[in-house]
């Protein structure tokens, strides 16, 4: 892995390696992997969007397998809860449409230059309308 | 001389769903037809929100095994199983093999029934509907095998960490792989007629075509990325439990069309039906497979876990995040169909209204005659509006054929 932008930080159990991406850098991230390994050489498995309250932050785990050797890797980036902002990759790698809906509509990460962004698509629409973040800690 | 025009809808709407009529799903497929053509889908959720994973942060590590197997009826032993092994990641635990090769046998006996439901809703779907209950009728043979191992048809709540809830005696062992050689024969016979029926081969060869890449770029998975050509399976990758000692032969086609994607159902069957079998035959006795439940620790320590398993859809993760106390910080769960129906909207533009089998099952024509075309008179710029039905001919002051014709 030569991703330039991202770098290492520990590991999920059990042997997931992690890297941390700085939010405006995440573009970026998979650019380098289209160009390095090609548009079949990995998938975006799922995105994870984790409330840190205390820390103020919300935590977004993008789980990535490469092909073809099925290795699990993790570029983690964290954006401030009061104004959570990331650019979009849904141009870049289209299967991250279902991962950007939902940590969008649970817990009001905003993917920017996503078009099919909108609350309600997995929520009920009275939870939606008042506005609320099932995910969100208290 | 030209004094009316008709400004046809360019294309016409047609909601399935949300009771989703083939399936029971409640999802919506919103299909945009231009004529007897698909030309955009849009796939609208949330009817059935449950909150699972907020009710898992709100419940125990131990309580929440049981509220994951009950995230879907029809794979719940690898729901429990890929929580338990997140936990049991973060415990620093390891079960014994014999609770290995036991949860591996419940595995791929769900995997057998799950793929022969799929393929029997197909039937009934093209219209076959004594295969389709032909199928079902088999399909007992293994609920009745899986009754024998856990305890229960379809709930089994079977994984509990450090191993497995019962341990299986041999007579029930043979029981078991009686059971699963009488399926294995009928897998093979029900491979046969997909290969040969016309009626089927017409149906699902080449509809719905899709490419290896797309199938990648989209975060396709399980049976239908294998269809495309992606060598892909979480059993082969991660060896968990006991795969490392059972290795499955990864089925993979290259067709890429709805019938490639069935018979790699069917093989996959008959592989699990071998892997059922092996593992019954070589159980090993390293000691109860059933932990002390008493003796597990109360305590979780802070750590997280990303777990992978092959479901029987595909690739099933569970991320579980543990901050030390009683619950869990976070449970994220991402199921297969999660990214195969929501991502896979692109799968059905340039086919027919037909090749859309839930359509197929159940298309409310009424839907389509709500629709309204506007109709302009050139002479004096009057617009109205003309129900769908008039056009048709119903009504014969509204002869569609003598609006072209004017």
């Amino acid at each position: 892995m030569t991703t330039t932008v991202a770098q290492a930080g520990g590991f999920v159990k059990p042997n997931r390696r992690v890297f941390t991406v700085e939010p405006s850098r995440v573009r970026n991230v998979f650019l380098d992997l289209v160009r390095e390994r090609g548009q079949e050489g990995f998938y975006v498995s799922t995105i994870v969007g984790v409330d840190l309250k205390e820390e103020g932050l919300i935590r977004v785990d993008y789980f990535v397998v490469l092909l073809p050797e099925e290795e699990t890797v993790v570029f983690r980036t964290s954006v401030p809860r009061d104004n959570p902002v990331v650019d979009s990759i849904v141009d870049i790698v289209p299967g991250a449409l279902s991962g950007e809906l939902e940590t969008h509509d649970l817990l009001g990460v905003l993917f920017r230059g996503n078009p099919h962004l909108r609350r309600g698509f997995f929520v009920p629409s009275d939870v939606a309308e008042k506005g609320v973040y099932p995910l969100r800690r208290g | 001389m030209v004094d009316k025009v008709v400004e046809l809808p360019v294309s016409i709407e047609v909601p399935v769903g949300p009771q989703h009529p083939a399936l029971h799903e409640p999802i919506l497929l919103k299909a945009y037809v231009d004529g007897e053509t698909v030309v955009k889908v849009e796939v609208n959720t949330g009817y059935n929100h449950r909150g699972i994973e907020k009710l898992c942060e709100q419940n125990t590590f131990y309580k929440d095994i049981f509220i994951v197997g009950r995230v879907c009826g029809i794979c719940n032993t690898v729901h429990t199983d890929v929580y338990v092994r997140a936990l049991e990641q973060i415990l620093g635990l390891e079960p014994n093999r014999r609770a290995k090769y036991l949860r591996v046998v419940a595995m791929e006996l769900e995997r057998i029934h799950s793929h022969m439901l799929i393929n029997a809703v197909m039937a009934e779907v093209v219209g076959f509907d004594t295969l389709f209950m032909n199928i079902m009728l088999d399909r007992e043979k293994v609920m009745k095998a899986k009754e024998i191992l856990t305890g229960a048809r379809v709930m089994a709540d079977y994984m509990m960490v450090g191993g497995v809830r019962r341990d299986l005696s041999d007579v029930d062992a043979g029981r078991i792989s009686k059971l699963v050689e009488q399926v294995r024969e009928r897998l093979s016979y029900y491979k046969r007629v997909f290969e040969e029926d016309t009626t089927i081969s017409k149906r699902l060869m080449e509809v719905g075509v899709l490419k290896r890449v797309d199938a990648v770029r989209h975060t396709l998975l399980g049976p239908v990325a294998r269809a495309s050509g992606v060598r892909i399976d979480a059993r082969v990758s991660d060896k968990y439990d006991a795969y490392d000692e059972l290795p499955p032969e990864v089925v993979v086609r290259g067709e890429g069309d709805s019938w490639a994607r069935m018979m790699v159902r069917w093989d996959e069957a008959l592989v699990s039906a071998e892997i059922v079998l092996g593992a019954l035959s070589k159980l090993p006795r390293d000691g109860s497979p059933v932990p002390d439940e008493r003796k597990l620790p109360r305590k979780f320590p802070p750590g997280e876990a990303y777990t992978r398993v092959e479901a029987p859809r595909g690739e099933l993760t569970y991320y579980v995040m543990s901050d030390g106390k009683a619950n869990p910080y976070r449970v994220k769960i991402r199921t297969p169909s999660f990214t195969n129906i929501i991502n896979s909207a692109f799968l059905y533009e340039g086919y027919t209204i037909a090749d859309l089998p839930v359509i197929l099952a159940s298309l409310d024509p009424c839907i389509s005659c709500m629709e309204r075309a506007v109709v302009t008179d050139l002479r004096t710029g009057e617009r109205r509006t003309v129900p769908f039905t008039q056009l048709s001919g119903v009504d014969r002051k509204w002869r569609g054929r003598d609006f072209y014709l004017l």
